[in-house]
């Protein structure tokens, strides 16, 4: 019973169960529950989720969820830059520049996801830079260390990606000759030039959130920075798009050339864009999410007013 | 104030049961439950009780206690038992008048 228990409370929000969940899990362990008691449970869960009467109101559980949502679509938008590079790396292929070049729909398709990637990396930056320069003002003022050099592990990990791609490209692949696209020392280079830059981009993410987590932050520059927020999340959604509109047009252009095998490292191409479009459409979605999660917080100051009310 | 109970919509009957049940004294939430069955035979789900108690303790007309257990229990305030005694007086108006006109029917 116990763990059932658990699980029905999981249902109510964080903020509720924060409040209640040890004395709500103990009325449920002193009783027999029944299936009327489970739906009644379950209408409970959808009222504390709806109602803003049963949720937690308090100052800094608003910060939190705001910050929550910033850094939910900072996530989102590094796995979007992540498939947009693989998208990249795809179409960089002579026979795919060649057919930007000569059908329309492919070649606007293709400058769109460019657009849309400028406009989403200035929305992030101008969302995030005020956020980051209040962390290491606070973190400064506290005499704290560990907060810049969470955030020195963003230019150290491109150090490191930069670093390795040379050591590949410079030293290593001239040492052995050339390579066949399928040649297994080839593919693994490549594999670890991917692990490399997906170990970078997570230790990046993971250390800015760490770092904006570990101070305080006035909550108006969070519900500030969902506004670029939801322009970056926009223009992941034109991106994903034109990622869509591209396949679509690519497959009625050259049937051939999208139905071969000239994906990343000579996989299907209807694989990996079908991989690409996948991840973009998940990563926009979550970034959707959290940007509707976080503007519908209350606001901070009226949390305030309402708590010296009360 | 008792007005502030019917603004509770389909919570305000199971808030008025909770602030009568703790009219006699503090109890958590499985004494309440048994205490409401017992007093008006309303068997109340966990997810009403607390859809009630956590409105009526955002209100301020109900008080938390240390945790005795897990179990944490409540207790009425003076606005909570102004807000019940109000109600009730409420409801035994109604009840009067409503009683008179079956007398005269």
């Amino acid at each position: 019973m116990s763990g059932f228990a658990a699980w029905l409370v999981r249902l109510y929000p964080r903020e509720w169960r924060e409040r209640y969940d040890e004395e709500f899990v103990a009325l449920l362990e002193d009783r027999s529950v029944s299936f009327a008691d489970v739906f009644d449970v379950a209408l409970g869960a959808l009222d504390a989720r709806l109602s803003p009467q049963i949720q937690d109101r308090r100052p800094f559980a608003m910060v939190a969820r705001l910050r929550g949502s910033v850094l939910a679509v900072l996530w989102a938008w590094v796995g979007f830059v992540v498939a947009g590079t693989g998208f990249q790396k795809m179409t960089e292929y002579d026979d795919f520049v060649e057919a930007a070049r000569e059908n329309v729909v492919v070649g606007a398709a293709f400058d769109a996801v460019v657009v849309g990637a400028v406009v989403a990396l200035l929305a992030v930056s101008a969302g995030g830079l005020p956020v980051v320069y209040a962390a290491l003002r606070g973190a400064l003022a506290e005499g704290r260390k560990d907060v810049p050099l969470l955030f020195a592990a963003v230019p150290l990990a491109l150090v490191v990606f930069v670093g390795y791609t040379l050591l590949l490209t410079r030293v290593i692949y001239p040492s052995v000759g050339p390579l066949a696209v399928h040649a297994a020392l080839n593919v693994a280079f490549f594999v670890s030039l991917v692990a490399v830059f997906l170990l970078a981009a997570i230790a990046s993410t993971a250390a800015v959130s760490a770092a904006v987590s570990r101070v305080e932050v006035d909550g108006r520059l969070f519900r500030f920075a969902l506004w670029p927020a939801t322009v970056a999340t926009l223009a992941m959604a034109v991106v994903l798009s034109a990622t869509v509109a591209w396949g679509v047009a690519l497959s009625v252009q050259s049937p051939a050339l999208f139905a071969g095998d000239d994906g990343i490292l000579g996989v299907s191409t209807v694989l990996n864009w079908l991989v690409i479009v996948a991840v973009m459409a998940a990563c926009t979605c979550a970034a959707a999410v959290s940007v509707v999660r976080g503007l519908s917080a209350p606001s901070v100051t009226s949390s305030c007013v309402d708590g010296t009310r009360r | 104030m008792g007005e502030g109970l019917s603004e509770l919509g389909r919570f305000s009957d199971p808030a008025l049961f909770i602030l009568a049940s703790l009219a006699d004294g503090e109890k958590h939430g499985y004494a309440m439950m048994e205490d409401i069955e017992a007093l008006c035979g309303v068997r109340l789900g966990p997810g009403t009780l607390y859809g009630a108690l956590a409105r009526l303790e955002r209100r301020g007309l109900v008080e938390p206690l240390p945790s005795e257990d897990r179990r944490r229990p409540y207790r009425l305030n003076a606005a909570g038992a102004s807000a019940l005694e109000e109600r009730l007086r409420s409801l035994e108006g109604f009840a009067r008048a409503g009683l008179g006109r079956l007398r005269t029917a």
